[in-house]
């Protein structure tokens, strides 16, 4: 039953990693990505690294590939475009590839877990225990600083992303919530008596208090601008 | 292995229930309909009039920066789920290292709540 469930998901990872690198689409490639995080989160679970499959899952499928979407929607891919270099540039893709692989087979072939490692006091897990709660013992404490710094690498993230991206852009509509609460019905609207049979469409069809300007956020309202003459709007 | 397996297995049955019917919608929608594609049926449909251009444009770059903040919180609550699990085991200093942890991040947050970052105008 577990070599079943074994070979189900690897063929199928191997299947959709192939297809991200073939998809004539990249947004196909990436949906491809998607279910890869999938079976790989299987192929963990089956392995007993409970909380590893579920981060995969949280994190890969949750957020990276969302990331990866929108990577895919902003670079503006022409689909005929991307696939014009496949000739010229796959030697060297095969070249890297092949430099990747003995790399991986030399690592590979030479890797041996530590014989003492059953000896490391910390790294000992109780019989019974989850692996979540074996991680959850081990990086709040013993491995404190590296957790530190794991937060503070998420800061320079989130500093760096915001002043990359971020830009000031003086539309004057966002929209400020103190100031909509605070706001009274004398700020913005002004009663006139007006003689009977006239009409207000002298001043454009509205009046503003002189107050309004100074309120509004700059540059978002003139008190000067030409008021729409009443044929263009259609009466 | 075998009690991985048997406490996953109605996730187990609830993928391969999911696949199946997935599979079996498309492709009884394959198999049954019937399809006469043409050039007029298959190119893009606006409103009546050609298309203007294509639908692969950029996106604007907030779209990313939403994403990106997303991510961070989304890891935040990746480390906080296994110290919840094993609070009791980490004492008070384990306690502690978690409040930095947080405080760390809750400086970034306070950072692009006053730089707007979390505005759309």
């Amino acid at each position: 039953m577990t070599a079943l469930v074994f070979y189900v998901f690897a063929t199928i990872l191997v299947l959709s990693a192939t297809m991200v690198i073939s998809a004539r689409n990249p947004v196909h490639s990436v949906l491809f990505l998607i279910l890869g995080f999938f079976n790989a989160a299987g192929l963990f679970l089956l392995a007993g690294a409970e909380f590893l499959a579920m981060l995969l899952i949280i994190v890969y499928v949750g957020a990276v590939a969302v990331l990866f979407l929108f990577v895919v929607m902003m670079l503006d891919i022409r689909v005929s475009e991307a696939r014009e270099g496949l000739q010229r540039y796959a030697p060297f893709g095969a070249a890297v590839g092949a430099v990747l692989f003995a790399e991986l087979i030399l690592a590979f072939g030479h890797w041996r877990i530590a014989p003492a490692i059953d000896a490391v006091p910390h790294l000992g897990q109780a019989a019974g225990e989850t692996n979540t709660a074996a991680l959850g013992d081990l990086i709040y404490t013993h491995y404190v600083l590296l957790f530190q710094a794991c937060g503070l690498v998420l800061l320079v993230a989130m500093i760096g992303a915001i002043v990359l991206t971020l830009r000031e852009r003086p539309t004057g509509r966002r929209q400020d919530i103190e100031r909509q609460h605070a706001r009274t019905v004398a700020d913005t609207l002004e009663l006139r008596r007006l003689p009977l049979g006239r009409s207000v469409r002298e001043l454009g069809g509205f009046a503003r208090p002189t107050s309004y300007s100074e309120a509004a956020a700059k540059g978002s309202y003139d008190p000067h601008a030409p008021v729409l003459s009443d044929e263009s709007r259609g009466e | 292995m075998h009690d991985v397996i048997a406490s996953y297995f109605p996730v187990l049955v609830f993928g391969v229930i999911a696949v199946g019917i997935a599979g079996a919608m498309l492709g009884g929608s394959l198999l049954a309909g019937h399809q006469k594609p043409y050039a007029e049926k298959t190119s893009a449909y606006e409103c009546g009039f050609e298309a203007f251009d294509d639908a692969r444009r950029r996106f604007d770059v907030r779209f990313y920066l939403v994403a990106i903040l997303f991510i961070i919180f989304d890891l935040e609550v990746a480390f906080l789920f296994p110290w919840a699990v094993s609070l009791s085991h980490v004492g008070l200093f384990g306690f502690l290292s978690m409040l930095g942890f947080l405080g760390m991040l809750t400086v970034g947050f306070i950072y692009e709540w006053c730089k707007g970052a979390l505005d759309w105008d």
